[in-house]
């Protein structure tokens, strides 16, 4: 067998997942002797007319890190997706979203109209807009169209293999690469270099009893770091996360509750829902003023439940006029 | 707005709402024909993920119906419920869903009238609001 | 007018491309840098909770 070929590519991504890959370390240069990476705008000098040269099929794996946030990236995710015979959704954005999925409570033009001209620190002359054309005195200046919502990347095109993080674990990945380059690949559609629990499975925190009366901030109370933070009343969003990430988890590891950065654990397509259910069954009362108060202590609880999976949930494309 | 016919999904018990329900059909008591109905065991089984699906699939409002506190026929179903509905109330709500969309209500056998009533209320109240509208 | 597009550049964080216009003679007669990405921290990080920001901001750049 020849050498395996790579495509590593990141939509709208902050390239925390590219260097994932970089800090598998030395690793890397296994990799590199089994595999040729043929597009890494991160790392090498490759152009987009480079891919459009190659024949179809031609790239065994792509890597796509990323959200589809705007025409670009759409169109570069159908360019790979034709190009590569394995399609793997890299990270959190890729997979669900992700951060950048959070713009998906606003509007196109709200977000717009701040960052061009509401920001205090921007100075755009009134009326200015990124425009996709352009005309300039020696020809036109092509932008991509920015979309309304921020879409995951197998709502654009089909994906084999997700590989959940934000980013991924790097021994993870390793793994994963190591998996393609043996050809011990699981089912196409499988969430690979992750656990099929729920990341509670692999806490070692201190469990008692989950019944809370106070939600609290992490700044509000001295947590015991040996007890699980959800019965202390810090959400944490373990129940509803798939594990993996690393043992024992690495924000619980780092006595920080877990966001949820691995996406939904198996069987739950929803995961801010799944959690939204497991606060709601913890909470230890059967008034309805005490009730409202204490779900008053949950201060944001979209950007707390769907932190990476806005895009991803049914929520997705539902907004009022 | 004019001629806009809301969807509503209603999940209702099969205990004390269904016969309030019921009730409302022996007593000759009418209410407008949007209300679509799913019957469930109890309030407390109506998972929030059923729910966000519900207008997913095109509800532009979901109402759950069940027993009054204390009532259930599980006895902490409804508490279950109420606890999720004020949260998921407030999670879509910060997503830009007005929260009179999602509805909770308790109906008892013998509120058959008060419980047409509130159909009426909610529909007209959606009519309002206008259809739940999809990204283009 | 002829011209050179560098797109995307490379070996750095973020996207970004170059557009390069020729004259006649071959000489460049204007350049454009373009940055065709915009993903809205600036929007959605407002009215967040002050301890959930250092968790969202790091992902503005990862490199
Ligand atoms: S998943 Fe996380 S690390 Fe990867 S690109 Fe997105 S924000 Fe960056
Ligand atoms: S909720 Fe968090 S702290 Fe508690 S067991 Fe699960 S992962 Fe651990
Ligand atoms: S603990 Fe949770 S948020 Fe932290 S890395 Fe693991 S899955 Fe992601
Ligand atoms: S059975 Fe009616 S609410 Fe539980």
């Amino acid at each position: 067998m020849g050498k395996l070929k790579f495509a590593i590519y990141w939509g709208a991504a902050c390239g925390g997942c590219d260097v994932a890959v970089v800090d598998t370390h030395e690793k890397l240069l296994d990799i590199a002797a089994a595999a040729d990476i043929l597009f890494w705008p991160v790392a090498l000098d490759f152009k987009y007319r480079d891919v459009e040269e190659m024949a179809d099929k031609s790239i065994d794996v792509c890597l796509f890190s990323g959200a589809v946030r705007n025409s670009e990236n759409e169109h570069i995710a159908k360019l790979l997706r034709q190009k590569s015979k394995v399609m793997v959704a890299l990270g959190a954005c890729a997979q669900l979203g992700g951060i950048p999925g959070l713009a998906n409570e606003k509007r196109r033009q709200d977000i717009l109209d701040f960052v061009y001209h509401g920001s205090p620190s921007t100075a755009s002359q009134k009326g200015v807009y990124p425009q996709e054309i352009t005309s300039v005195p020696e020809g036109k200046l092509k932008l991509p169209k920015f979309y309304d919502a921020v879409m995951t990347l197998d709502q654009v095109v089909e994906v084999d293999y997700y590989l959940p993080g934000c980013p991924p674990e790097s021994a993870r990945i390793l793994e994963v690469v190591q998996a393609i380059v043996t050809g011990n690949l699981p089912p196409k559609g499988a969430v690979v270099g992750a656990l099929d629990k729920a990341l509670c499975d692999s806490c070692p925190r201190k469990r008692e009893e989950k019944k809370v009366k106070v939600f609290y901030r992490p700044q509000e109370i001295l947590f015991d770091p040996e007890r699980c933070f959800l019965e202390q009343g810090l959400i944490c969003l373990g129940p509803a996360t798939r594990g993996g990430c690393s043992d024992p988890p690495r924000c619980i590891r780092s006595n920080m509750p877990c966001e949820g950065c691995y996406g939904p654990p198996p069987d739950v397509t929803d995961q801010g829902a799944k959690m939204l259910s497991a606060v709601s069954s913890i909470i230890d009362s059967q008034d309805p003023g005490q009730i409202e108060k204490i779900i008053d202590g949950i201060v944001d609880p979209l950007g707390t439940f769907y932190r990476f999976g806005l895009p991803a949930s049914a929520l997705r494309k539902k907004r009022f006029p | 707005m004019d001629n806009f016919e809301p969807k509503i999904i209603g999940f209702y018990c099969n205990w004390s709402s269904q016969m309030g329900i019921d009730s409302a059909g022996v007593e000759g008591a009418s209410y407008p024909p949007n209300l679509r109905l799913i019957r469930v065991m109890c309030s407390g089984s109506v998972d929030p993920e059923v729910i966000i699906e519900a207008f997913k699939k095109g509800a532009d409002g979901v109402v759950i119906l069940g027993c009054h506190l204390g009532n259930c026929h599980y006895r902490n179903g409804n508490y279950n419920a109420l606890r999720r509905y004020r949260l998921l109330q407030k999670t879509l709500e910060q997503f830009g869903l007005e929260k009179e969309r999602l509805r909770l209500e308790w109906v008892s056998v013998a509120e058959g009238k008060r419980f047409a009533g509130l159909v009426g209320e909610i529909t007209e109240e959606l009519r309002r609001l206008g259809p739940l509208r999809q990204f283009s | 007018m002829k011209t050179i597009s560098i797109d995307p550049i490379t070996r750095l964080e973020g996207h970004g491309k170059i557009e390069i216009f020729l004259n006649d003679q071959g000489n460049v007669e204007n350049a454009y840098f373009q940055v065709p990405e915009l993903r809205g921290f600036e929007v959605f990080c407002l009215g967040r909770p002050v301890e959930i920001l250092p968790r969202i901001v790091p992902r503005i750049c990862g490199v």
